[in-house]
């Protein structure tokens, strides 16, 4: 019993919409500074999963452990305060406000005046300035309106917006999917640096070379549940493509108890 | 906040960038800048047709007779910015003057009625918040519903009569009074614009109206409980309606159940003459005092012209379409539409 506590550990989680059981008792585990590639066909659970762990879904069943202490998400800002990032697929950006305000958006710098609080608008901006310099992120003028950008534009500043705020785990949810190739590789850069620095990141992507070149590990989802989970360095793009699309199902996975009960021809 | 992997090498795009001149920055305000030039175009014109529109005594007549619908319409400005809108705020002004003179008859201080009527106003609007905000009603059908209910209860305290109030007392100087040579409505009107300025551009909260208009879920996902803000525009709005109706009964010195009819058409049209999107997201507050004050205008300016009363809501009305039709059309450019 000397494992070391797990960052986030997941169990049981559930959650059904309408008469589709969206996630099915489904197990999560993620170590400390560990990169998690999660994986599955599109409407596998991948999101929603992700969600329950930022706090913008709330699960029927299942607990959620950080560092060993049982914790419940009843709301996104229970999840930021314990540190828990997420860049969403679809971005979550309010495209009429302007690019500092998107970064900073919930937690924005302020100025009390007479005991009530106001906008500092001019730090907001110079640390929105930082904030992007320090990421590489290239915005033409911070004060636009992010309606007024391009998608990859926009995917950078979601990334940018999840990735500087000291997280203890980073999720994203198919954070380059709109990113031309130098962006793409700068996320996984960005993905190798803080995990080093001990963040855990989950990353849900369709590019399964990607998955290889930054993962320490890859959990496959399939209509609700986790199927199956391999360690980076014994498994390969083949076996990964046939648990995803659940055709082939490996003596290997056979052995994995999430996979038990799984029968799929 | 440390992350130093770079999302991207490639240098600024500071090429392709034009620095944001004079003329990029009114038509980025597109809404308001046609709106200016609409209430220019109206006030010129009823200088030009009419002897009397640009006196003084006018001009402070046209700002006492538009405070209510200021006051209003600062406060819908917001509650259209979330997406949303107050259909009821005609029928509280009602309740509400005919209330404040009822209460005031039977003798109570007047200080303690307006503040009465101001939290009446205020639950109101917590009621019908709550109706949109938690229970996820559309607006448009809660407010509905408000228009006719709080309507029908003024009618049945009332049964339908005006009620006076003694013009004796210092209560009627809230409608009727003058402080440095401006009507008090005016004032107490600037006040509450000046603070919905603040408010709605200063203010974390101002900044949340215009991200749940834009995109509600990604503000509930920045942990903000976006469900208390959407209330707390309709408690807003709920109470400038009601002051608004103090406001009126003081003026004609009498409450009546049938005061405001068609009021939150008055409102709505001059924040959406203003260059608020009806669709939420986008919403100015200047833009809206201009709207409030050519809709005023134009009413005073057709009396001057010894036209037809009836003429107004047509000319407003189309007033209304063509400058939307404007702002599709010439300041396109600047709102990219999605
Ligand atoms: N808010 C919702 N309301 C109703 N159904 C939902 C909702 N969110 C997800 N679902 C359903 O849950 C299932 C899983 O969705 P989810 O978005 O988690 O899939 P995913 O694995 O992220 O897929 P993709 O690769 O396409 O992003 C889908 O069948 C979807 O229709
Ligand atoms: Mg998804």
């Amino acid at each position: 019993m000397a494992a070391p506590i797990p960052r986030v550990r997941m169990r049981g989680i559930s959650k059904r919409y309408g008469t589709i059981q969206t996630l099915n008792d489904v197990a999560l585990d993620l170590a400390p500074g560990e990169v998690l590639g999660l994986v599955g066909d599109n409407g596998a659970g991948k999101s929603t999963l992700s969600k329950v762990l930022s706090g913008a879904v709330v699960p029927e069943d299942g607990t959620i452990e950080i560092d060993g202490r049982e914790v419940r998400f009843a709301s996104p800002a229970d999840a930021r305060a314990a540190h828990v990032e997420m860049v969403y697929q679809d971005l979550s950006l309010c495209d009429t406000v302007d690019v500092a305000g998107n970064l900073f958006l919930g937690r924005e710098p302020r100025r009390r005046i007479l005991g009530v609080s106001f906008l500092d608008k001019r730090r907001m901006r110079a640390d929105a300035v930082a904030m992007l310099q320090r990421l590489g992120i290239s915005v033409p003028d911070i004060t636009v309106h992010v309606e007024n950008l391009s998608g990859g534009q926009r995917q950078s500043i979601a990334i940018g917006r999840a990735a500087s705020f000291d997280p203890k785990v980073l999720i994203m949810d198919e954070p380059t999917a709109a990113l031309a190739v130098a962006e793409v590789e700068a996320v996984l850069e960005l993905i190798r640096t803080v995990s080093a620095r001990g963040v855990s990141v989950i990353l849900i992507t369709h590019r399964l070379q990607d998955l290889f070149l930054v993962c320490d590990r890859i959990q496959v989802m399939y209509e609700g549940r986790a199927i199956a989970e391999r360690q980076i360095a014994d498994t390969n793009v083949e076996e990964v493509v046939d648990l995803i699309v659940g055709r082939k199902f490996s003596a290997r996975s056979a052995r994995n108890t999430q996979a038990e009960g799984v029968a799929i021809s | 906040m440390s992350t130093p992997a770079q999302i991207s090498s490639v240098p600024t795009p500071a090429t392709r960038l034009r620095p944001r001149g004079l003329k990029d920055r009114f038509f980025a305000n597109g809404g308001v800048g046609s709106i200016a030039v609409f209430f220019v175009f109206v006030v010129v014109l009823f200088s030009v047709a009419t002897e009397d529109f640009l006196s003084v005594p006018n001009i402070l007549n046209i700002l006492r007779q538009s405070s209510p619908l200021l006051m209003v319409a600062a406060a819908m400005t917001l509650v259209i910015t979330t997406g949303g809108i107050d259909l009821s705020v005609g029928s509280i002004l009602a309740l509400v003057s005919a209330l404040c003179a009822i209460l005031i008859q039977a003798g109570i201080p007047w200080a303690l009625v307006v503040l009465l009527m101001l939290a009446c106003g205020g639950l109101i609007g917590a009621l019908q918040g709550f109706f949109v905000a938690y229970e996820g009603i559309p607006a448009f059908i809660v407010t509905l519903a408000g228009l006719s209910v709080i309507r029908g209860v003024a009618l049945l305290t009332t049964g339908g009569y005006s009620i006076p109030i003694p013009a004796t007392l210092s209560f009627v100087e809230l409608g009727r009074g003058w402080f440095l040579g401006v009507p008090v409505p005016a004032i107490i009107a600037t006040g509450i614009v000046a603070l919905a300025f603040v408010l709605f551009t200063q203010t974390p909260f101002g900044r949340y109206v215009t991200g749940i208009g834009a995109n509600a879920e990604a503000v509930r996902r920045a942990g903000v409980n976006t469900k208390a803000v959407t209330l707390f525009v309709y408690v807003l709005s709920g109470t400038m309606a009601a002051l608004a109706g103090v406001v009126l009964a003081a003026r004609l010195g009498s409450g009546s159940s049938n005061a405001g009819q068609g009021f939150e058409l008055d409102v709505i049209a001059a924040v959406v003459l203003g260059g608020t999107s009806l669709f939420g997201g986008r919403g100015t507050m200047v833009g809206t005092v201009l709207g409030a004050l050519t809709v005023a205008v134009i009413g005073n300016g057709l009396i001057l012209a010894h036209l037809s009363p009836f003429l107004t809501p047509i000319v407003t009305g189309t007033i209304i379409l063509v400058a939307i039709w404007m702002n599709f059309r010439i300041f396109r450019g600047a709102a990219r539409k999605r």
